[in-house]
């Protein structure tokens, strides 16, 4: 049990340097920098909490990317010119990167395989690429659901 | 007054609404978000209905306003991320929309906008984004020895990214050296120190790559009905992707010629 918390720990803070380094990067304004640790850091955990649940990583992630866009739009003032800042920088972290690049690694692999590696390499990285693929859309559903459910108002009404 | 004299004309209108897409578009907006943005603009300066049809190099606008109508077209730049660039333009349509602001001082506004909004030092940008892509390692299981080669690999690559960019290079060749030299650092370090994970490392150290906004805008336009714009940033998205991967295998070679 303790081994879980302390890598839940690990994971969120971790998601959260990620973020608020992201949010730099990003030239996100100075006083929403705390703001992006926090968003990247509940992301983390969610999606580490849903793992440890036997949920896989697009299921996970799709869960962590609804609790903070669902946070974000809960908080914030209606018509905040912030937008969707943090969601954005929350979810940076989770954006399966480095899975797209081993897809991609594994493919290039292909070429030069021996035959009987092949099946192997191409199982691999189509693997890789639908992971990727199911992930991303988890995410960017999760993360436009609360636009729908409650969405912006209209220019007329806010005239 | 009547209404034609108080209003402004219906070009300026379609010029600020170009101004503003444009603007919103090359600082990482969604397809939804500069529809919203535009439209909030043109009915508060006086238009009936404002369409926006945003494609990856042009935008489109078309404003009707009683009788008249008006189309215009726009290109759009580079696409990036700059998100106080973003709350800039949205500041200052707030303004318009509350009747602060007029139609010609907005655009002077909107003008300026590039030239006038903060930006972190260049240094600080690059120690962060080491940072990030460290944290990054750490998520994916890398050991403590290979996390400062890391941090120095994405922090060299962050630099080489930003002095390519000020020289206007192509921003898939800048992918495909950024990453070669990224993980070409970051490797390197990690088999000096010990590291037992260097293969991960090198794949940490060229995260900074990963169009991250663009990904997440692709599959918001998507979803939200913008299926041409959402596969032009997809394809670029796939082709920055590749450059990426083949500076990372390229450094993988010379780094570890096992694998």
């Amino acid at each position: 049990m303790n081994n879980f918390w302390l890598h839940l720990f690990h994971q969120a803070l971790f998601g959260g340097i990620a973020a608020a380094g992201f949010g730099i990067l990003f030239n996100c304004p100075p006083r929403m920098i705390f703001e992006c640790f926090g968003s990247g850091a509940v992301a983390l955990a969610v999606r580490t909490v849903g793992q440890a649940a036997d949920l896989n990583l697009g299921e996970a992630s799709f869960f962590a990317a609804l609790v903070v866009a669902t946070l974000e739009r809960v908080l914030q003032q209606f018509q905040s010119s912030r937008g969707s800042i943090l969601s954005l920088v929350g979810v940076i972290p989770m954006v399966p990167g480095s899975i797209a690049a081993k897809g991609l690694m594994n493919l290039l692999a292909l070429v030069r395989a021996q035959p009987s590696d092949e099946v192997l390499a191409a199982t691999n990285g189509m693997r890789n690429l639908l992971e990727v693929t199911y992930t991303l859309a988890a995410i960017g559903t999760a993360l436009a659901i609360p636009r729908l459910i409650y969405p912006r108002k209209t220019p007329q009404a806010l005239l | 007054m009547s209404r034609a004299t108080s209003l402004p004309p219906l070009s300026d209108v379609a010029r600020l609404s170009l101004s503003v897409g444009r603007l919103l578009m090359e600082s990482g907006e969604s397809g939804r978000t500069i529809h919203e943005e535009v439209s909030l603009a043109a009915c508060a300066l006086g238009c009936d209905s404002a369409e926006v049809y945003c494609q990856h190099a042009a935008i489109i606008v078309t404003l009707r306003r009683g009788e008249e109508f008006c189309v215009q077209m726009g290109k759009v730049g580079e696409h990036g991320v700059n998100l106080r660039r973003s709350e800039a333009i949205k500041d200052t349509l707030r303004r318009v929309a509350s009747g602060d602001l007029e139609c010609s001082a907005a655009q002077t506004e909107l003008d300026d906008v590039p030239h006038t909004t903060p930006s972190y030092p260049v240094w600080l940008v690059c120690l962060c984004t080491g940072l990030a892509c460290s944290a990054f390692g750490r998520l994916f299981g890398v050991d403590w020895p290979a996390f400062f080669p890391v941090l120095v690999g994405a922090a060299s690559g962050q630099w080489i990214r930003h002095t390519l960019i000020v020289r206007r290079q192509n921003n898939f060749l800048i992918s495909g050296i950024v990453s070669f030299c990224s993980a070409f650092l970051a490797g390197l370090g990690a088999r000096l120190l010990g590291s037992s994970h260097p293969e991960t490392a090198m794949v940490a150290a060229v995260l900074l790559i990963v169009p991250g906004p663009a990904v997440l805008n692709t599959q918001m336009d998507v979803i939200e009905g913008k299926p041409n714009l959402a596969a032009a940033r997809g394809l670029r998205v796939i082709y920055l992707l590749m450059f990426m991967t083949l500076g990372l295998v390229a450094a993988q070679r010379l780094i570890l010629p096992g694998t």
